[in-house]
């Protein structure tokens, strides 16, 4: 064996036990999944399974409790990266200031990240309530009118607000970033008399790009797959209808797999969910170059 | 262009990787299927020559759940047989439709009788049990109850034909329990529990039991179910139908139509009910449920059946004063037939696929028609499958024998709801999705109707392409 072969064959043994469990538990249910997607296969049938083309993808685009769930995801994506990654970018920037007690804030802040996601809804779900919530408690103390939180004209909004209190998941990963950035910049910026605005739009905001492509690509990705939440909030159960401005791509595709036992077709579904996020990424990728800032300039 | 291929290749294996392991659950995409390839066809060829040699110890996996059937009961019974070991697996509706899909799911299943019956049985997943019922000397045929029979499907009709299986317990799921504080408190007098009350007089009723307190509610006067919010839904509908002598069903069963009389009165009624905020829902969003306000005594009504009794006898706010408590006989509609059906009837079936159809067989006559049967019956938490286990059920407080004389009277319009058995549970889904925009003024009844009809109609004709009819 010359000395490349056994490299190579370091390198795969080294990442074999991820690579066989990628494939075995990963890309291989993902690929059957494909497969049954072409299929008529409704859970029961699968020694009779016969193979009817492009007809599950053909309803997903004639389904219109798909096409509206698919318009709502998207609307909820729209908002809810932006204002996230905002969110936990400013929150890392405040955390980021050496004051005293900041581990403190830091773990307060990183908190909601690690309540179960059960736990996070049923809590909010008090706090949306219409009786005795605490929402809407404050906003009396103001004189402003109660608000419906979980009805239908606020539904969307209060599961925006639920999952950007998780925010704070991505804010390690933005301290991080701020961490990485050198302080002489920051030393030489102020003796040229740049203020604090200037230093975070000259200095911070075009280091930090590459973190908030990262934060934005995953908000994207995390998004569009929301589905525990609109169920519960609304819902007791798993199997439960959440009301319709909350009824979200993956909630659809869910009830059609598990209310409906129509596997086949709950699974073209998510196949069409595959290919929105590859093409979003992709979009995200290419738009990148034009404004994340990479220390090492990329190959030409 | 090699730089843009290998853009994309990494794009894609991000999107891959961040889909396998998405915090949100995506697993789903393929995940519930992935282990489809070992499905056996088992079937009904099964026989007990390979289903237990002798002395060779079987196990039975069920999903009755653990507070139905305890540990002390499985002991007794594994003592009775010490060739079968039983063995609980709690499973949700998303569990076991993925333990269906590949083949593992439990020996016995639990289900519910009025509403899936048909469904497993026309999916070939229920076993039909005629025969061994016929023959059994622990179940008697003569014995059982005509509610029993929303277990029997014909390929057509619901409560004739095959048996699939027996109800655990069942009640007149659309009765009326009633809370006198309640109505004490909001001056009203309690109705007659000889005669039922029509639906709309119970929503007459419902608003005067609601004590407001300037915009706060103090007390409501329905809550339409223990867990839930005040808000019509399926299973309401399809009684307000059989009692009014609707027919929505055509047939053969093959198509639905919601555009008849006694489903725009149903949905006109409740939705005027919801806005009136006669319980919790969604335009007050009111978080408390039903069930936790009629036991402090925040809601004057409560629409449940028998087994509720239970409830009210074990709780610690009301078991101390059972004598304000009572059950009044379901409701009708209005010039309507007096029907009690059962919204439910918790039992179970014998998995076709079983590979131990005569251990399963065992186990499942002892907790239908044995010990566990009478140990059930005696504390009121349902009603028994049996006319002779009838008398079983509590009589000793006033509050018992209220109840139990009410429900004298119900058992005489036993009858089985109008489920389509294509649609069988997957009407919910639909009628929620359309009368929910009602209440926020987002859609007219006629549109609402004519969406679940449409809907009802695809998945009808679903289902039966699915059976191969």
């Amino acid at each position: 064996m010359t000395e490349k072969s056994r490299r190579i064959a370091a390198f795969y043994l080294m990442i074999s036990p991820w690579f066989i469990i990628f494939v075995t538990l990963g890309l291989f249910p993902l690929l059957y999944g494909l497969y049954l997607s072409f299929t008529n296969y409704y859970g029961f049938n699968m020694n009779n399974l016969k193979m009817i083309g492009w007809h599950n993808y053909d309803l997903v685009f004639s389904d219109s409790d798909a096409m509206y769930a698919l318009g709502r995801t998207l609307y909820f994506t729209a908002i809810n990266v932006p204002l996230g990654t905002a969110l936990a970018l400013g929150l890392a920037i405040l955390l980021n200031r050496s004051i005293r007690g900041g581990g403190v804030y830091r773990t307060i802040f990183y908190l909601p990240s690690l309540v179960p996601v059960i736990s996070t809804i049923l809590m909010w779900k008090i706090m949306f309530s219409g009786n005795g919530g605490i929402l809407n408690a404050i906003l009396n103390v103001f004189g402003i009118d109660a608000v419906n939180w979980l009805g239908y004209d606020h539904a969307t909004t209060s599961l925006i607000i639920m999952t950007l209190w998780g925010a704070g998941g991505g804010i390690l990963i933005n301290l991080a970033g701020l961490k990485g950035i050198p302080k002489d910049l920051y030393e030489a910026a102020s003796i040229d008399g740049a203020g604090a605005f200037q230093n975070f739009r000259r200095i911070t905001l075009p280091l930090m790009t590459p973190i908030i492509f990262f934060n934005v690509l995953m908000g994207i990705i995390g998004s569009l797959q929301v589905y525990l939440q609109p169920i519960l909030l609304n819902g007791s159960e798993l199997l439960a209808r959440p009301i319709q401005p909350n009824y979200l791509y993956v909630v659809h595709a869910f009830q059609q797999i598990f209310a409906s036992q129509r596997f086949a077709y709950g699974m073209a579904l998510l196949w069409v969910l595959f290919v929105v996020i590859l093409a979003l990424s992709i979009v995200v990728f290419l738009t990148s170059k034009y404004w994340v800032y990479y220390e090492t300039d990329r190959e030409r | 262009m090699r730089r843009m291929a290998l853009l994309l290749t990494l794009t894609m294996l991000i999107v891959l990787l961040a889909a396998c392991g998405g915090k949100s659950g995506s697993g789903n995409n393929g995940g519930a299927s992935a282990t489809n390839s070992s499905v056996k066809t088992a079937g009904n060829t099964a026989t007990a020559a390979d289903s237990g040699k002798t002395g060779e110890v079987v196990t039975i996996r069920t999903s009755i759940s653990d507070g139905e059937l305890s540990k002390d009961q499985i002991a007794e019974f594994e003592a009775k047989y010490p060739n079968i070991k039983i063995e609980i697996e709690q499973l949700d509706g998303t569990k076991l439709a993925a333990e269906l899909a590949t083949n593992s799911a439990p020996d016995v299943i639990r289900i519910s009788g009025a509403f899936e019956t048909s469904s497993y049985a026309i999916r070939g997943i229920a076993m039909d049990l005629t025969d061994r019922i016929e023959g059994s000397s622990v179940i008697k045929m003569e014995d059982l109850v005509p509610m029993a029979s929303v277990f029997r499907f014909d390929g057509k009709k619901i409560g004739a034909g095959a048996i699939y299986g027996l109800p655990k317990d069942w009640s007149n799921d659309f009765a009326i329990w009633y809370n006198k504080k309640a109505f004490d408190a909001a001056g009203v007098p309690l109705p007659d529990s000889k005669q039922p009350l029509t639906w709309p007089e119970v929503m007459e009723l419902a608003k005067k039991l609601t004590k407001k307190d300037g915009n706060k509610i103090k007390q409501y006067g329905l809550a339409a179910s223990e867990w839930g919010k005040t808000e019509p839904n399926f299973n309401l509908l399809l009684q307000y139908v059989l009692s009014a002598g609707g027919k929505i069903n055509a047939a053969d069963n093959a198509t639905m139509d919601f555009n008849v009389q006694p489903v725009k009165d149903f949905i006109n009624m409740w939705v005027e009910a919801v806005k009136s905020n006669v319980g919790p829902n969604s335009l007050n969003n009111d978080q408390v449920s039903g069930g936790d306000l009629f036991l402090s005594d925040k809601a004057a009504m409560l629409i449940d059946g028998y087994w509720y009794s239970g409830v009210i006898r074990s709780n610690e706010n009301t078991k101390t004063h059972l004598a304000d408590f009572g059950m009044l006989p379901t409701p009708i509609a209005p010039n309507g037939t007096r029907m009690a059906p059962t919204g439910g009837a918790t039992g179970a079936i014998i998995n076709k696929n079983t590979k131990h159809p005569d251990e399963a067989w065992k186990f499942y006559e002892w907790f239908f028609g044995g010990k566990p049967a009478d140990d059930r019956a005696k504390t009121g938490w349902g009603l028994p499958a049996f006319q002779s286990k009838m008398a079983l059920l509590p009589q000793e407080t006033d509050f018992d024998k209220q109840v139990y004389g009410v429900l004298q009277d119900e058992l005489k319009y036993a009858g089985f709801l109008p489920v389509n058995p294509y649609l069988s549970g997957g009407g919910w889904g639909i009628f929620d999705k359309y009368v929910q925009p009602l209440y926020f003024g987002k859609s007219s009844v006629d549109q609402a109707i004519a969406g679940i009809t449409k809907d009802a109609n695809v998945a009808i004709t679903e289902a039966k392409n699915a059976a191969g009819q």
